[in-house]
């Protein structure tokens, strides 16, 4: 479990308010992600979800409000900030030309750490991707092996926040529930994780809260529940979503 | 490792893994060996010929039977500019403005007068020698393999994935430059190799040849570093790749082409036809020196009878042919420098000018240094003339004055219709061994480097303006992040 685990939010925005080409795109947004929780954003397009993570990895400079992630304020120390996240876009980015071993160890190493081949191995065990699959150029793989190397890294830096973004688009039903079962053994290790996506399904299945974001604020959080109404979710969130 | 250094070796083992990176390395570095063992072969034959050739003529000349002295002045001489051993590395101007002068009396040769400075780099394009290799196509092979090294990975979206690791804008431009410094030092190797042999075993001096190596590779490093701040500012690979390429024609063909063009039209200079009927028009004003009674020489007749006291030339104690032979050679050559100096002030403004549009192009700046550096530069060539000319007048009138104190005035009017006189007027042949040979003093080493300075301050600025280029766009690309 990661050292930075604890009962307190390890992810904390107040009053956000960030633009974007001249246009507010975060209004005054308020959310936490306490350590061991998966708070899943959701909202539309342009609702301004990928605007709070490129702001939580300090690519956007607020124009109000305060953040904070692991301690870091990423307006102030990007860096430092960026230390604390492991981050799936929603497009893995790896670099072609290298195995999934190789990926692996190098951006480790850009973060600080060294695993042997034994730690990857069972990074990427844990990740579901295949052995014979490892020492291949990752050219060659699909978007949900790619993805599979990228929650194996995020295993391995073993930081206090995991960002991601739309996980299970364009993943098939089985590596949809691959993914899930993975994001929730890292919810076990005391990872608190924000995932921005469309998908209500998959976010009522392995978030612990879900927030509707629109027009640049939450409009509405809701703790999902085991015998919760689908139909009247889905209802709520094109409500949210049309607000 | 640093993480400078960890990108830098990422890069490197993607390079190794690129087929397009790996063969054009690998297509250069073959160029480079070639180049560079064709061309200190062809430096080393092209010497040994030209000094094969120097020997036979001196032999020749030594092997003239007896004769009167005034024909061997007109028999003349050859002379051979031996090359410099650096020239195996950089030619120069070498291939276009000759490298024999043939030496009489009355007459500078027209080497001089060479239109050598209406050549350019695309003239070139034939020759491939180290400088050529690392001066134009190094730069475009590493054109060609750092185009997207910040475009490419941010197209991939890993550009992204760095900043969220904690990678510094700085770093990742860092390691990118320092994996393609990596690409040129191994550029650099074929040609490093051929200098430290130059030095070893052709007799190059060490201080050029190591300020003509720092040179390459600080023109290397400016091309290194313009690469990977032109694709840090565009957001795909491929206008990285358009923009660089338009760079690398501009700055590597275009305008070292146009430069010499420019530098004529601003300094034009008569062509070799018009400066050798001027000389003539001169040289016809200044009266027959053969024909002793030719009255533009009145006053130095009349000088001459007066310092000997005498009436008649016929009463001198030395042959008057022979003295007015002297004093004709000094008036036509002095002429001939002044032509010579007039040209040359002419080629050097050319110069000059050429040279100002390596504020424009590093790569006029770094071929003007390299020729000054491997002594195969335009200044070389006047060396050579200088010192050819100033030997011939050495030995025109080391022959005259042998004219005129072996030579009887009386036996020298009469040779043509007395049979024994146009004997007598025949001096031994060991007179043409006291004749001495040519012996061709190169550019010292301070020379060759005080040549090189403007070129070297040229190359020096652009690598301080990459330099900060690369600073602002680590600064931008941070800001981007």
């Amino acid at each position: 479990m990661n050292e930075q685990a604890g009962p307190g939010p390890v992810i904390e925005i107040r009053d956000l308010e960030v633009s974007r080409g001249g246009s507010r795109v975060l209004d005054r947004l308020s959310l936490s992600v306490a350590a061991g929780e998966t708070y899943a954003l959701l909202g539309g397009n342009g609702s301004g979800k990928s605007t709070t993570l490129a702001t939580l990895l300090g690519l956007l400079r607020p124009d109000g409000g305060h953040i904070n992630v692991a301690g870091a304020d990423p307006a102030a120390e990007p860096e430092a900030a960026r230390r604390q996240i492991a981050y799936l876009p929603e497009n893995v980015a790896l670099y072609e030309q290298l195995s999934a071993y190789e990926n692996i160890a190098y951006f480790m190493a850009l973060a600080g750490a060294e695993p042997d081949a034994m730690r990857m191995d069972e990074a990427l065990d844990a990740a579901g991707l295949q052995p014979e699959a490892r020492e291949r150029r990752v050219g060659s793989y699909s978007k949900g092996m790619r993805q599979k190397v990228a929650i194996a890294m995020a295993v391995l830096r073993d930081v206090p926040v995991l960002l991601l973004d739309e996980p299970t688009s364009g993943l098939d039903p089985r590596a949809t529930a691959d993914f899930n079962q993975l994001v929730t053994r890292l919810k076990q290790r005391g990872t608190g994780i924000l995932m921005v996506t469309h998908d209500l399904l998959g976010a009522a299945d392995c978030a612990d809260r879900i927030g509707f974001l629109a027009q640049g604020r939450i409009v509405e959080e809701i703790v999902p529940s085991a015998g919760m109404d689908v139909l009247a979710l889905h209802h709520r969130y094109t409500e949210a979503a049309a607000a | 490792m640093s993480i400078v250094r960890r990108i830098a070796a990422n890069d490197i083992v993607q390079m190794r893994r690129s087929r397009v990176a790996l063969v054009s390395l690998l297509i250069l570095l073959a160029l480079s060996i070639v180049a560079a063992l064709t061309s200190i072969a062809h430096r080393d034959a092209s010497d040994e010929l030209r000094a094969r050739f120097q020997a036979q003529a001196d032999v020749e000349f030594e092997g003239q039977p007896a004769r009167h002295p005034h024909r061997m002045v007109h028999y003349g001489h050859f002379v051979f500019r031996p090359l410099p051993p650096l020239a195996a590395f950089d030619p120069g101007v070498d291939s276009f403005t000759g490298n024999t002068i043939f030496l009489e009396g009355h007459r500078q040769n027209s080497a001089n007068f060479g239109d050598v400075r209406q050549s350019s780099l695309l003239a070139r394009f034939g020759q491939l020698t180290p400088a050529f290799v690392l001066q134009v196509l190094a730069p475009l092979v590493l054109v060609f393999i750092g185009f997207g090294a910040i475009a490419r990975e941010r197209e991939q979206g890993t550009l992204r994935v760095l900043a969220a690791h904690g990678v510094s804008a700085r770093a990742m431009l860092g390691g990118k430059a320092a994996a393609l410094g990596v690409v040129a030092a191994i550029m650099l190797a074929p040609a490093a190799l051929a200098m430290a042999w130059l030095v070893a075993a052709g007799g190059a001096p060490i201080l050029p040849a190591l300020a003509l190596l720092a040179a390459y590779a600080a023109y290397l490093a400016l091309w290194v570093l313009a690469v990977v701040t032109v694709s840090s500012l565009f957001s795909n690979a491929r206008s990285s790749l358009v923009a660089l390429l338009g760079l690398w024609t501009l700055t590597t063909i275009l305008l070292p082409r146009i430069a010499p063009d420019i530098a004529l039209a601003a300094n034009p200079l008569p062509t070799r036809l018009e400066t050798d009927i001027a000389i003539q028009r001169d040289v016809r004003a200044t009266g027959d020196s053969h024909n002793p009674d030719d009255p533009y020489y009145a006053d130095f007749r009349a000088g001459v009878l007066e310092q000997y006291g005498v009436d008649d030339v016929a009463d001198l104690p030395v042959n008057y042919s022979g003295l007015q032979a002297m004093v004709s050679e000094e008036l036509t050559s002095s002429m001939f420098d002044r032509y010579a100096e007039r040209q040359f002030a002419q080629q050097r403004q050319q110069g000059n000018t050429a040279l100002a549009f390596g504020l424009l192009s590093p790569a006029i700046a770094m071929r003007d240094l390299s020729m000054a550096a491997a002594g195969t530069d335009l200044e070389g060539h006047r060396r050579f003339l200088t010192q050819a000319e100033a030997y011939r007048f050495g030995i025109v009138q080391q022959l005259n004055q042998l004219q005129a104190e072996a030579l009887t005035y009386a036996d020298d009017r009469s040779r043509n219709t007395d049979p024994e006189a146009a004997q007598r007027v025949r001096i031994d042949p060991s007179h043409w061994h006291d004749v001495p040979e040519f012996s061709y003093r190169s550019a010292t080493t301070a020379e060759k480097l005080t040549a090189a300075a403007p070129g070297l301050l040229l190359v020096l600025a652009w690598l301080l303006a990459m330099v900060a280029a690369f600073r602002i766009a680590a600064r931008r690309l941070g800001r981007a992040l």
